[in-house]
């Protein structure tokens, strides 16, 4: 039980998201789907931290997020900062809510994932209108949260079955 | 216990506090790009620069073996390609032995007129070492940068058609804004009914040609080639095709091919040379030296007057 918690476990976890993350983001960069059109890839980093924080929120802690995200920023070619701020929103709230996530099955957590997503999309959205930047196509993004929201049930089999994250019971949240 | 330290609800207030620091900086940073864009646009540029060249030893072997992975599907229909380069092989002898006698014509031509060409177009070519990495953005990083002299706005070509042109340079990297980039507008001549268009990237892989003068003279498989306008890119550069889409628009189809981009060549463009001061063109200096006006003496005589002197 104590392993769990021990700073031995949460550092190694922490370690892993660092690394996941950069693999991630240098994968996102290869230049093999040049061709454009077709569904956009999923964005896999957002849907990892949303797997990682309803799990064990101690293996993604505050600074780690906005060091991997602002280099996604940086590097993918978005305006530096809102996506990572979206993000952090997002993780807080279910960081809050996931005491009741764990009573419930899976469709639960995965419902109130999709939400973030879709909020996260239309927020980035409506603050980049706000500030007159050209947008996206809105279909475009739209089908980009759909698809991100598919592949959460993946990101989530990734984390429990290869890299063994399990949710901590009520028991253990509680105290928390 | 272990855990107090990490996630404890003595820590909570602390927790909160450094939240809103944090966002409230992330929104001052999403204002600061909105501002002053060039200088973290140059941050970005410069963290892609120190970013990509060290991952390289990963990337390269991983975008090897995907290349060699698509290479190794189309072993399956081997034969059929083979006839078909051959086809293509027999058809492009025909339009060589063209293509040298009209090139050996128009030096006979040009050498009998003493036309004066434009310079030669140099070039610096380029890999291709990253793309975006967003569904929502059309560029690719190559590994030449200001080290190697590219600026901003070089067109950037593959072996035939243009492919985007510069937008953002590093120190060891550039990236190219594709054509077919939402936020990519070139100006194009349409051959050859030398119809001028523009044409808009918007995120497919054909882009739209918008502000035809006049659409019903331009034909699908019209030439499309840069028009120099603006001293935006060389004029005369191959773009691509015309053709119709279903919903009546004209796009363009293009020569490069976008779905392979390996070797990119970044075309060195020089600055047009502008007219600003047109009495320099139109004659030698007046008056001849050696001649009086009658009216040089006259203190005050206006200027434009000279004009009517014998």
């Amino acid at each position: 039980m104590s392993s769990i918690l021990s700073p031995r476990h949460v550092w190694t976890y922490r370690l892993l998201f660092g690394v996941l993350a950069v693999a991630l983001i240098t994968l996102k960069l290869l230049p093999l789907n040049l061709s454009g059109g077709g569904v956009p890839a999923p964005d896999l980093l957002t849907a990892l931290a949303f797997a990682w924080i309803v799990r064990q929120p101690a293996t993604v802690p505050l600074g780690l997020m906005i060091g991997v995200f602002l280099l996604a920023d940086f590097l993918l070619q978005r305006p530096p900062g809102l996506w990572t701020l979206l993000v952090i929103l997002a993780c807080e709230s279910l960081r809050r809510r996931r005491l009741t996530m764990t009573e419930f099955p899976f469709l639960v957590e995965w419902g109130a994932v999709s939400v973030a997503i879709v909020g996260i999309v239309v927020a980035n959205r409506i603050i980049l209108w706000l500030l007159l930047v050209d947008l996206d196509p809105l279909g475009l993004s739209l089908t980009y949260g759909l698809v991100t929201i598919a592949v959460y049930p993946l990101a989530v089999a990734v984390s429990k079955f290869v890299f063994g994250l399990r949710k901590l019971g009520p028991a253990e949240l509680e105290s928390l | 216990m272990a855990r107090d330290s990490y996630d404890s609800s003595y820590a909570r207030p602390v927790r909160r506090l450094a939240l809103t620091v944090i966002v409230l900086l992330l929104i001052a940073l999403v204002l600061v790009w909105r501002i002053d864009n060039p200088r973290v646009e140059r941050i970005r540029a410069a963290i892609i620069d120190r970013y990509v060249p060290n991952m390289e030893w990963a990337m390269a072997p991983i975008t090897g073996i995907a290349r060699m992975a698509e290479d190794f599907q189309s072993y399956a229909r081997l034969f059929e390609q083979n006839q078909e380069l051959r086809r293509e092989l027999q058809q492009m002898r025909a339009w060589r032995e063209a293509a040298l006698q009209l090139e050996q014509e128009n030096a006979r031509l040009l050498d009998l007129n003493r036309v004066q060409l434009d310079p030669e177009l140099t070039f610096v070519t380029g890999i291709v070492m990253a793309d975006s990495g967003s569904p929502f953005r059309r560029s690719v990083l190559l590994n030449v940068g200001a080290r190697d002299g590219i600026l901003d706005g070089w067109a950037t070509m593959d072996g035939l058609g243009v492919v985007g042109r510069i937008s953002g340079v590093g120190d060891q990297t550039s990236r190219v804004l594709l054509l077919t980039d939402a936020a990519s507008r070139i100006p194009v001549t349409i051959q050859p009914a030398g119809q001028q268009a523009l044409l808009a990237g918007d995120n497919t892989p054909t882009p739209f040609l918008d502000f035809v003068e006049d659409p019903e003279d331009v034909a699908a498989g019209d030439r499309i080639v840069t028009s120099g306008d603006g001293g935006l890119f060389p004029p005369g550069l191959l773009v691509g095709q015309v053709i119709f889409t279903s919903d009546g628009r004209l796009r363009a189809r293009l020569s490069a091919d976008l779905v392979r981009l390996n070797f990119l060549r970044v075309m060195r463009s020089h600055p047009g040379t502008t007219l600003d001061d047109p009495g320099a063109l139109i004659g030698p200096p007046w008056p001849p030296p050696g001649m009086v006006l009658d009216d040089a003496r006259a203190p005050g005589s206006d200027p434009s007057a000279r004009a009517e002197a014998p």
